[in-house]
């Protein structure tokens, strides 16, 4: 009778086992990572796009991004004293922010005082912490993205440049095989929609190849009624697989973000983007 | 079947039914099987286009003519399309375009916004980036001093995204 | 008041001439919450919160009187022409519904 009931509550617990799966990221077993070829080139992505959505969303952006406001405000946090040690941004990195004009074209970058790659938004809260004796800004709060989008606009229009030499080689990997890791409820992973299936659809959103990825974060989305970095995009995609997103600056969206800024090498900072 | 202390097989089918039934009910899975429909507000009466323009028109007539709709065919976001509505009606002292308004058929409530004018806006235009339900005609009506009515619409397409939107 | 409310981008050609019938391009960030939103943490639903009315002043006198509603997308984006007949203080005013009032002035210098 008991082991009627044992094989009977086995069933039923593999019937339900699907159901209550936790969603992990399985960093996968092998080390090299098979990379898959791109589907298509940017400028075919490109046509495919205007042909379908025409031009309204860039013309949008040319005309009126709110996010421009942001910078503004962003300029205005740059100059202003907070924290114990009476200084503001501008007091070490210059008025309107001249030295630190092309600095946003190296980031994000191996930094051997955190043993791992260094971002803007997490370099923001470490001056902040550091040399202001100010509270580091919640990320993706109005304050962080501002100052976020103030440093990288004042290198608007300069190449990227991210250096995956020596020291970072190791944390570009680890970003590499995060993309092509396979997660969430449905096995997919980044590299499969935006280099295996790029230029294929979902529903009717058009799969991007990921040469612009990096280039116009911050961003305003429409989606979002607001602008965020790109780490927030991160999260939202992840969501979209069905994947349990992972913290702000956490060691694997650092790693990502240099891999996909190292995608964008070569193509001018462009903030703040405007995007569906 | 054995009798005695063993459970039928349909009473075991029927309990783990049931079970099955309250588990998923209950629990955030079954979330996953409700309709994703915003509770809190309760959905509004959806207008009826024609009733709206009778409200605001009358029977008067509107003649589809002297005004050029700028719309996407597509919208990539329903919540921000733009909108770009020209005439070249004039605009001087005693002859001119007193309103513009604007209504998007299938939102719940058409009208979407208006916007009264002088002889010194110089042209009858306006441009704005409005928020679309679902694929629908999107209508510019323009009003003179004297009453008289002209208009175009168009159709936008306002899609369902599977990653982006 | 949440920070990013009510900050404005008004946008005139650069060289006007006397007499031009001229675009005037104005942004201003607001949510235009529409009251059918629900929090995805609390679960509640978001009052609706957005302008409803949009006043354009050119020197003294009242050009132009604008009725948004809750169907305007957020951080509101719009283009009106203006015949520059004269040098003058041009006056936008954004009003929304739970009585914050907005408002620029840019002047206006046809040459």
């Amino acid at each position: 009778m008991h082991r009627k009931l044992m094989k009977m509550a086995i069933c039923f617990s593999l019937l339900l086992f699907p159901l209550l799966a936790v969603k992990t990221v399985d960093a996968g077993s092998s080390d090299t990572i098979k990379e898959y070829e791109p589907n298509c080139t940017y400028e075919e992505y490109e046509k495919i796009y205007l042909d379908f959505y025409g031009n309204s969303t860039n013309e949008m952006a040319e005309e009126g991004n709110p996010a421009d406001l942001m910078v503004d405000d962003g300029k205005d946090l740059y100059n202003t004293v907070e924290g114990t040690k009476g200084k503001s941004c501008a007091s070490c990195h210059g008025k309107d922010g001249e030295k630190l004009v092309g600095v946003a074209t190296k980031y994000p970058k191996y930094d051997p005082a955190i043993k791992g790659i260094n971002t803007i938004a997490l370099q923001i809260n470490r001056c902040r912490e550091k040399q202001m004796g100010a509270k580091p800004l919640k990320y993706e709060s109005y304050d962080q993205l501002a100052l976020e989008l103030y440093v990288k606009s004042l290198s608007n229009g300069m190449p990227i440049n991210v250096s995956i030499d020596g020291p970072a080689r190791k944390f570009y990997e680890k970003g590499k095989k995060f993309y092509y890791t396979r997660m969430g409820q449905w096995n997919f992973s980044c590299a499969l929609c935006h280099v295996k299936y790029a230029c294929k659809r979902v529903r009717t959103n058009l799969m991007s190849p990921n040469r612009h990825h990096a280039d116009h974060w911050p961003s305003y989305r429409l989606k979002w009624a607001k602008a965020g970095s790109i780490q927030r995009r991160f999260r939202g995609c992840m969501k979209n697989m069905r994947a349990k997103p992972l913290p702000y600056q956490s060691e694997e969206y650092r790693n990502l973000e240099l891999f996909l800024t190292y995608q964008s090498n070569g193509l001018p900072i462009q903030v703040p983007g405007m995007r569906m | 079947m054995k009798e005695g202390n063993a459970i039928s097989r349909r009473k075991f089918m029927i309990m783990t039914g049931l079970a099955c039934a309250a588990v998923v009910s209950s629990s955030s899975i079954g979330s996953l099987l409700k309709p994703a429909v915003a509770e809190g507000a309760k959905k509004p009466e959806k207008e009826n286009i024609n009733d709206v323009l009778k409200k605001f028109f009358g029977d008067r007539k509107i003649e589809m003519s002297h005004v050029k709709l700028k719309t996407p065919i597509i919208a990539e976001n329903g919540a921000v399309v733009p909108v770009t509505i020209i005439s070249d009606l004039p605009m001087e002292k005693d002859n001119y375009v007193k309103k513009i308004y604007i209504f998007v058929d299938e939102n719940y409530h058409p009208f979407t916004a208006s916007a009264e004018l002088s002889p010194a806006n110089g042209k009858a235009a306006l441009a704005l980036r409005i928020k679309m339900r679902k694929t629908s005609n999107v209508r510019a009506i323009l009003e003179t001093n004297t009453g008289k009515l002209y208009g175009a619409q168009k159709a936008v397409k306002v899609t369902i995204g599977g990653c982006g939107g | 008041m949440p920070k990013g409310i009510g900050k404005i981008k008004i946008r005139v050609p650069r060289k006007i001439k006397k007499g031009d019938v001229i675009p005037v391009k104005a942004l201003i960030t607001h949510p235009m919450e529409t009251g059918f939103r629900k929090d995805k943490k609390t679960k509640k639903r978001i009052p609706a919160y957005y302008i409803n009315d949009v006043n354009v002043y050119y020197g003294d006198e009242l050009i132009s009187r604008m009725e948004w509603t809750i169907a305007v997308s957020a951080n509101p984006f719009m283009t009106f022409y203006l015949k520059a007949d004269k040098a003058a203080p041009l006056k936008i005013v954004w009003k929304d519904i739970k009585g914050g009032k907005y408002e620029k002035t840019i002047q206006i210098n046809p040459q």
